[in-house]
């Protein structure tokens, strides 16, 4: 701590910064990856390139239901939209566990199980929850890590000395910890409004988790009736007799109708086959930014409205907070934008890592501590292991055979166990080789990821040249995003061989820097 | 979605705006257009033409895109463009010099058509 109010915020923005900026740093770098999670899916999961459809066809889908869940208390299938051109049938399981199948949606036809978790089931909850499945403990962690950032935020701000004189201040040409402050000040400050409404609504979301004891003191305990009053939830005791379904179309059209021409996103039926059967429709939220709780529920076998639902204006708020965060909607130019600046914080969270090491590496040196080397193998691990480790993700997509198992576990967990064991080994590669390290990680990004480029045209044929004539955008997209950042790492990495200390004396060390 | 003429016009107007707002800083100024001499006068169109710029860029957005796409997409435009704007400014200073000559240019024809010293000293 320090002695006035600017010093302390310093020793707060140096500590909480070093010790949470590694979990931080992936947490931004999943969650800029999740902006296109739908893409990364489709990338990654061939058998799910289709072309767009608008209608399913209901009865090879229900049929299949039927089948594959015969005794499910619910079921329910999201309809394809612009992003993803699956049905996804989800249901619980007799082990009671949420499964999911995809569905071609004109013929109905099943789709093979693409033995991955990919975008939506890997990288997204990794954002969110870390996949820490003991109790919640992912999820305060990452609400810890979250509530930081805010720290973070308002601390950088107050010891910025000159926040609005270098407002535009990056000066490449300098040297190392001057030029990676300039970076670090530049990301925070200049994107400040989105880094704290991201933070801040990504803690809004997980208001039940954080905050559980509003709802137990407001609802008595009570959680049935708080998702009732929410969230919409309802539901009809089963009949003893068998019951029919009546036609999904005419419900869809109903409720596209009372929404004003917006049509469901999802259709799910509660008590498939029981005579009090109901059928639950949520509308879209393609169209716009807050993430409506408008549902429709009709009687199955009539076909006829039991209720309608829309959320309470606090419920409002807090979607509209959410929608922010999850970009649901349907708009090009801001996911894109969401992606870059989600980016910059990934640039910031690791500028000031650079800051801080390279401030401190002649002091501890001379004093012979520890800290900057221990904090230079955390760094080198959190920042470039996490992008290696997420490319040898893809590469092990795109090299492990259909049905590959090994020790017990498929092929989706040996997808993820690759991931996990690059990234370890990136940490310990960053504290066995300092000084080297950046370098050989930078190069290792330059090769892992023109590989996925090349293994993905040789796995299923889709090369760059196909996906952009056939206008493929989530393939090419995804393929030109890797080899822009094989550009950057290799430029990265090509310029830290130039300026290694062993072959370059101290003059022209500075010639070098001076040049950059 | 917007259509694309519009998203050039909020991309550029973002982007100019804040140019002309980092040319009404000295260090900056001084890097693109090579000296130091600006009067007052250049001084408050430089800020007042950036801020003029930025807002325009806001009403183009709530048209293309509506109240609340429009917003987010001009304040997520804002920290792209102002962040386009520090690194033109870093390694391209010289883009943004035909913009400084030409609102000097602006200037000094303004202080020429009213050259009475007590005048000038006001402004």
């Amino acid at each position: 701590m320090g002695e006035t109010f600017r010093d302390s915020m310093g020793w707060l923005h140096t500590w909480a910064g070093v010790v949470l900026g590694a979990l931080l740093f992936a947490i931004f770098w999943m969650g800029s990856l999740s902006v296109f999670d739908r893409e990364i899916d489709r990338w990654m999961m061939p058998e799910t390139r289709l072309a767009a459809s608008d209608r399913p066809s209901w009865i090879p889908l229900l049929d299949a239901a039927r089948r594959l869940a015969p005794d499910a208390p619910s079921w329910g299938f999201v309809l394809p939209n612009e992003r993803v051109p699956v049905v996804r049938f989800y249901f619980r399981n007799s082990a009671g566990d949420i499964s999911f199948r995809d569905f071609e949606p004109r013929s109905g036809a099943l789709l093979p199980d693409a033995g991955t978790l990919a975008g939506t089931r890997f990288i997204f909850p990794f954002h969110y929850s870390l996949h820490i499945r003991w109790g919640d403990l992912g999820y305060w962690l990452v609400g810890l890590t979250g509530m930081a950032m805010l720290a973070l935020l308002v601390s950088g701000v107050v010891i910025h000395r000159r926040i609005f004189a270098d407002f535009f201040t990056f000066r490449p040409g300098r040297k190392l910890p001057r030029s990676s402050l300039d970076l670090h000040n530049l990301t925070g400050v200049l994107a400040l409004p989105f880094h704290f409404v991201i933070t801040i609504s990504g803690l809004i979301i997980f208001f039940a988790i954080y905050f559980p004891g509003v709802i137990g003191s407001v609802y008595n305990g009570d959680h049935a009736a708080f998702k009732r009053d929410a969230f919409g939830s309802f539901q009809r005791e089963a009949a003893g007799a068998p019951g029919s379904l009546a036609s999904l179309d005419r419900m869809v059209t109903e409720a596209t109708r009372i929404w004003g021409g917006a049509p469901p996103y999802l259709v799910r039926v509660w008590r498939p086959g029981n005579d009090n059967a109901t059928v639950e429709m949520r509308r879209t939220l393609a169209r716009s930014v807050d993430m409506n709780v408008d549902i429709v529920h009709f009687d199955a076998a009539t076909g006829s409205v039991l209720r309608t639902h829309t959320a309470s204006p606090v419920v409002h708020l807090q979607r509209f907070i959410a929608g922010l965060h999850f970009i649901q909607f349907e708009h090009w130019t801001l996911r894109w934008i969401y992606f870059v600046l989600g980016l910059s914080g990934c640039a910031m969270i690791a500028t000031g890592y650079i800051c801080w090491l390279e401030t401190r590496r002649k002091r501890h040196a001379a004093r012979g501590l520890a800290g900057v080397r221990i904090v230079e193998g955390l760094t080198v691990g959190s920042v470039a292991g996490i992008v290696i480790a997420t490319l040898s993700f893809f590469v092990a997509n795109r090299l492990l055979p259909h049905g590959a198992s090994l020790a017990g576990y498929d092929r989706a967990a040996l997808e993820v166990w690759i991931f996990y064991l690059v990234w370890l080994a990136s940490f310990a590669h960053g504290w066995v080789r300092p000084g080297h390290a950046w370098r050989e990680q930078c190069w290792s990004i330059a090769g892992l990821a023109p590989l996925a480029v090349v293994l993905n045209a040789v796995t299923t044929g889709d090369h760059l040249g196909r996906t952009l004539t056939e206008g493929a955008w989530a393939i090419a997209g995804m393929d030109l995003m890797l080899l822009a950042g094989a550009g950057v790492a290799a430029l990265t990495a090509w310029r830290l061989q130039k300026r290694r200390p062993t072959t370059t004396g101290p003059s022209a060390r500075r010639t070098l820097e001076a040049a950059e | 979605m917007s259509g694309w003429p519009l998203f050039i016009g909020i991309l550029t107007l973002a982007y100019l705006g804040w140019g002309l707002l980092a040319l009404g800083q000295e260090r900056h100024w001084r890097r693109v257009a090579g000296t130091t001499s600006r009067t007052p006068f250049l001084i408050l169109l430089l800020r007042g033409l950036g801020g003029v710029a930025l807002a325009a860029s806001f009403a183009i957005a709530l048209l293309s895109d509506g109240p609340s796409f429009g917003t987010l997409l001009w304040v997520t435009m804002l920290s792209l463009s102002a962040i386009a704007v520090a690194f033109t400014l870093a390694w391209r200073p010289g883009w943004l010099r035909p913009l400084a000559a030409c609102l000097a240019w602006t200037a000094i024809g303004e202080r020429a058509s009213r050259s009475s010293p007590g005048r000038r000293r006001c402004s």
